[in-house]
């Protein structure tokens, strides 16, 4: 083999699979791609498609496709423009291509790997460990515009809603409320140092850190957001908390367990830790009439739900 | 860094007759109402409000992202939504079938799906829309909605659908350039010859 071909072969296997695997690279490689010829983008999602799917890399198509858009400078491959499909790659893409799906194959989540995400429109830094945002989420968000929409004197439209978001994280809440209710003002509080800080790069980016106050805070310790009470009262309570029972935790994905904060995610043995002092915070820092949101998705049987508990005048809505 | 949401007390009472803060035409199901919703009705609410609200309101002057500036050029997905443009027929989400569908099986917290790619297809008419155009779901099922809207009116109203009739316009344009380019060039020319033929005449 030339120095070329050797070099895209090395470029298009990944860690781990040297010395002994070399006939499989090799015998897999033929039929896939052109002898020694150029590699256009397609040829890679097709070829790293495949080698997802063999070391059982869940969602093989979209990561390779996620990962060879995002060098090529698109957020997805559908939305390249098609000559770029088939237009040969530069030996510095395929060797970016090769390091980002070698993290794949780690099983390091898509978004950690493009250090980048989408949610509502707005495009948001990822971190490890800060808990990424979920698909769902995005429809909580749409629920509290809906709501803002429908009482616009409750939520005092001089100064926009106040909202307290509880369990930051990225920011993806906070800030998408921010970005659609130009009045609105956002208390976004977490207790992951890492979650504080990526809120703060994520609000500077988006130019939105005037209307935001970011604060580190364990709302399950005792009196700790005594000091929010003088912002408040709030018009929203706004949170993904974290729900995942605690005996569920092992069984969740490696992509999970393996890099994101598991704080973000372990509810305790009811899944109902931090919720309960979400609600009791909330009890206090609410205005009379507002009204709270929770998301919480569960999988399993429900094993009581947090509305019941609820003591405020109007019931708490959690969806799913 | 942050706002002084001021001291206890001191918040601003509300405006008489404040504006809400979306499209005044938008439906409002009493809360009770909401939560009873099933999902399809649901989303026929997010639906209507997507077509209501295409441009988001309110994006103040922090719209644009740092991230998605070098950002290639979108492909020819076609520019649906424009501002001048007379209304396509509304889609009635009862007749629609979506295959990105959010709550079955296990979700939220305790998975982390990439593949948000939204298949659309319109029962009636059969047919079928694909939109991976972004990263975020909703992005995508709005997409897919507007595009389906102009491809059923196609479907629907042929000649007729303001896609079709869009195109003959821009067809028409661009023939009416090609001929007064090619006059203009035409003319360009005779006068050239003319001149030619009085230096030589002199």
């Amino acid at each position: 083999m030339e120095l070329g071909g050797r070099m895209l072969w090395a470029l298009l296997s990944g860690p781990g699979r040297r010395g002994g695997t070399r006939g499989w690279a090799f015998s897999s490689w033929q039929p896939h791609l052109p002898l020694a010829g150029l590699l256009n983008a397609k040829e890679l999602v097709s070829h790293w498609t495949a080698v997802f799917e063999k070391r059982g890399i869940p969602e093989a198509q979209a990561s390779s496709e996620y990962i060879v858009a995002h060098v090529l400078g698109a957020k997805t491959f559908q939305s390249l423009r098609p000559e770029l499909w088939t237009q040969p790659l530069t030996p510095w893409q395929l060797q970016c291509i090769q390091e980002l799906s070698s993290r794949r194959l780690q099983r390091m989540p898509v978004q950690y790997i493009l250090g980048e995400w989408d949610f509502q429109g707005l495009s948001l830094k990822m971190a490890p460990p800060v808990f990424i945002p979920r698909p769902e989420t995005e429809e909580l968000v749409e629920w509290v515009l809906e709501e803002v929409a429908q009482s616009p004197c409750a939520m005092g439209t001089q100064d926009g809603p106040l909202i307290l978001e509880v369990g930051c994280g990225s920011g993806a809440i906070s800030l998408s409320l921010l970005s659609q209710l130009p009045q609105s003002r956002v208390i976004a509080v977490d207790k992951g140092e890492a979650a504080i800080c990526l809120t703060e790069e994520n609000a500077q980016r988006l130019r939105l850190l005037d209307r935001i106050r970011i604060v580190p805070l364990d709302v399950t310790l005792e009196g700790s957001w005594a000091h929010l009470l003088p912002w408040g009262p709030v018009d929203l309570v706004v949170s993904n908390p974290p729900y995942v029972f605690h005996q569920d935790m092992e069984q969740l994905a490696p992509e999970i367990r393996s890099y994101e904060d598991p704080l973000a995610l372990d509810g305790g043995e009811e899944g109902m830790d931090i919720i309960i002092h979400i609600l009791a915070l909330a009890r206090w820092i609410l205005k009379d009439s507002g009204p709270r949101f929770l998301h919480i998705q569960r999988s399993g049987p429900r094993r009581g739900c947090p509305a019941d508990a609820w003591p405020g005048p109007q019931p708490a809505r959690v969806p799913g | 860094m942050g706002f002084d949401p001021g001291s206890p007390g001191s918040r601003p009472e509300p405006k008489a007759g404040a504006k809400p803060l979306r499209h005044p035409g938008i439906p409002s199901p009493k809360l009770a109402e909401l939560l009873h919703m099933s999902t399809s009705s649901f989303f026929g609410l997010l639906a209507r409000l997507a077509r209501l609200c295409t441009m988001p309101q309110g994006l103040g002057p922090q719209a644009k992202p740092v991230l998605s500036a070098p950002r290639v050029a979108v492909t020819m997905v076609q520019a649906a939504g424009k501002k001048d443009r007379p209304a396509l027929p509304l889609l009635d989400e009862s007749e629609l079938e979506e295959q990105f569908v959010k709550g079955h099986g296990p979700g939220g917290q305790a998975t982390n799906k990439t593949s948000n790619c939204v298949v659309l297809k319109h029962i009636p008419s059969g047919i079928v829309v694909k939109c991976h155009q972004t990263r975020s779901v909703d992005q995508n099922r709005k997409l897919a909605r507007q595009i389906l809207q102009e491809k059923v009116d196609i479907f629907y109203n042929g000649e007729n659908s303001i896609v079709y009739k869009e195109k003959q316009e821009a067809e028409k344009k661009k023939q009416e350039r090609k001929r007064r380019a090619k006059e203009t060039l035409e003319k360009k020319k005779l006068l050239k010859e003319l001149r030619e033929l009085s230096k030589n005449v002199h």
